[in-house]
Formats: structure tokens, sequence, C-alpha cells
């Protein structure tokens, strides 16, 4: 794929399908299509300096992004649990919060992604939005969702369970297995429409 | 018909890319052109890859200072109720974290100040967040965000003092109003 060239140069062959796009773009900037492709390769190569790459860097952003505009934010790790203990009568309450706030984020993701696969999002999405160890979201007909974080409580689970159930309510599906102890969860849920009656 | 286009680039350039595609296990042109598409959906989301690159490594730090992600909404809510529970359990609460985090960054490297600084602009995204040199060596520091309720104002200074105490600084002058936070410190 790469020709030796006179003066310390090789030669790197651009994908013909994304010349056009690149040149549009390139030129909006003033750059030419060679030294745009180049930014992009340095960029590349920082970016696996850091232990990461380009397109793990661009979905974080966009994780990022739909976070920031839902109204995340920042917090120390440590402080939600022992949050939790200082209120711990205040479960029910807590019940139909996380509740609300799990069908609106589902709503939004809606709006927010439409016409993307928000399942692929949220196997991205959940492990950064509530710190999990662990996340897998496989669709096979019925969707299993399996999450595993090592120092969450009993109720906080309880809490995530009842965000993820009305989150994937608004998407348009139902529960129809669970089954969940401190920090880690497997549950099924069907397309609407699909659900045995 | 496809264009394809041959672009010179430096031999160490090319050699990295090489090495890249190398460790991934795939071909040039495969990385070559993964690399281009994600330079176009970067584009898509109107930031350039550096921007995005720059902004995934100050998240990496944030996560380094343990901080983590949450729903805005939910965390104010319970701090709120907490807060109208007990009051004091929670200041002291949040004194105790920010005595935590500034020994943390005390032992962490040659800039606590500003590894303190760089947090407290992580914890405040969102807000207008400024620490700026005031008279006599003072150090001011204030934070708006209209969204915060009056308990998450009163327990975020206290952490926020708590914090820089650690370093050597005293409160002068504490102004805290729902949504607003104004600290004078100095050097004690």
């Amino acid at each position: 794929m790469t020709r030796k060239q006179p003066e310390d140069t090789k030669l790197l062959v651009l994908p013909g399908d994304l010349v056009d796009q690149l040149k549009d773009i390139s030129s909006r900037k003033g750059l030419s299509l060679s030294s745009y492709a180049i930014d992009t390769f340095e960029e590349a190569i920082r970016a696996d300096s850091m232990s990461t790459d380009l397109r793990n860097t661009v979905d974080a952003y966009h994780i990022r992004e739909v976070h920031r505009d839902a109204g995340g934010m920042v917090i120390p790790r440590s402080i939600l649990s022992q949050l939790m203990r200082c209120t711990e009568d205040s479960g029910e309450r807590f019940k139909d919060l996380w509740g609300e706030t799990g069908r609106w984020y589902g709503q939004y993701l809606k709006r927010r992604l439409s016409g993307s696969d928000l399942l692929a999002f949220l196997r991205s999405d959940l492990p950064v939005s509530w710190n999990l160890d662990e996340c897998e979201i496989v669709n096979g007909g019925e969707v299993k969702v399996r999450f595993v974080r090592f120092d969450m409580s009993e109720e906080f689970t309880d809490l995530l369970l009842i965000y993820l159930k009305e989150l994937m309510g608004s998407l348009g599906y139902v529960e129809v297995e669970r089954d969940s102890v401190r920090g880690m969860a497997t549950v099924k849920y069907l397309k609407l429409g699909n659900s045995h009656s | 018909m496809s264009k394809r286009k041959m672009l010179a680039a430096e031999e160490d350039l090319a050699n990295r890319v090489a090495k890249l595609a190398e460790k991934r296990g795939l071909t040039i042109y495969q990385t070559v052109n993964d690399m281009l598409e994600q330079a176009l959906r970067a584009e898509e989301q109107g930031l350039t890859l550096k921007e995005a690159v720059d902004r995934g490594d100050r998240m990496d730090r944030a996560r380094d200072m343990g901080l983590t992600f949450t729903v805005e909404h939910l965390y104010y809510q319970v701090v709120e109720s907490a807060f109208s529970k007990d009051k004091q359990r929670l200041k002291d609460l949040w004194r105790d974290m920010g005595f935590w985090y500034g020994k943390y960054f005390l032992g962490k490297g040659n800039e606590p100040f500003k590894t303190l600084s760089d947090a407290l602009t992580f914890l405040t995204l969102g807000s207008q967040f400024h620490v700026d040199q005031g008279k006599n060596s003072q150090l001011v520091i204030s934070c708006i965000n209209e969204k915060y309720t009056k308990g998450y104002t009163e327990v975020f200074a206290v952490f926020i003092e708590a914090a820089f105490k650690v370093l050597g600084y005293k409160t002068v002058e504490n102004e805290t109003d729902r949504g607003i936070i104004q600290i004078k410190l100095e050097k004690e």
C-alpha cells in the first residue's frame, strides 16, 4: 500500500469514496486535501498515544454532547452512594424520580438521535452515565441488558432498574424478565407489539 | 467511478500510520479509511478531530481525578432531599469530601492548586466558574448556576472551602446564595 518516494516521502492511498467529501471540508477550512489528511493522521497517532483511537474518541464526544444537552454533570464518584445513605427513607419518592428521569431520557433520545441505533448508543452510554463496570446489550429478537457495578448498593440497583424499565418503555420495549442482586442485573425486554399478551 | 487519490506523506508519518495499522491487525488502506471516516464523523458533529481528542483527554483526566457523570436533575434532588433532612450531616459530608480531594491533589503532583482548580472546572461544567486573583494576594472563587438548589449551593461552597484549606487557604469572606457562590480566600 505504500511506495517509497524520493525525498523521504511515501505515498498513501486515500479512499476514493471519501475524497469528494474530504475535499469539500478541507476547502471550507482553507486547507489542501493533503494537509487535512495529514492532520487527521497526526490526531489518530495522538489518540493512540492516549491509549484510545479516533472512533472511540468521536463516540465518547457524541455521548458527552447528548449527556450535556440532557442535563448531565460531573460529580465525585463516591458521592451518590453516600447521599443515598442520608436519604434512606425517601425510597418511594426516589423510585418515582428515577422512573420519571428514565422515561424522559428515553423520549429525549428518540428525538435527539432519531434514525440512529438507540440500543447501540445505550451500550456506550450506560457505562458512562451510571459508572458501570460492565454493561452488555444484546439485541436478538428480545433485548437483553446486563450490567454490573461492584460498589452499587441494593437500593441503587433497584433505582437503576426502574430507570431502565422506564427508559426502555419510552423506546417501545416492555420488561419481560429480570434477575437482579446487589450491583448486578440481567433484564430482558420485548419490543411492544412483539410481546406476548 | 472510484477516485482514489495518492497522498505523499513524510516517511516518518507514513511509517507511524503503518505501525498503527499493524498494531490493529488492519491494512494501511483500512486504517487510513477509518481515520478519515472518523474525521468526517467529527465534522458532522461540528468539531475537529483535534478538539475531540483534546476533550477526550480532559475527560480521561476527570476520571483520573475520581470524577464521574450523573444526571444533574437527579443529583440536585437527592442532595436537596438529604439537605432538608439533616443540614449539618450533609455539610460534614461535603467538608470531608473537600478535605479528601484537597489531600488527594496535594499528594498527586507538583501543582496541587492548578489540579484542584482543574477539578473544580469539571465539577462546575455548565456553570460560570472562575478563580481570580483578588487584592492582597487574595483568591476570589465564584460560581454561578441558576440550576443549583439552595442546599446544593451551600454544600458545594463547603466543599470548595475545605479543599482549599488543605492547600493552605483560609476563608475570609463567603457570600453564598442559591445558585451563587463567592468565596474570598487568603494564604494562611
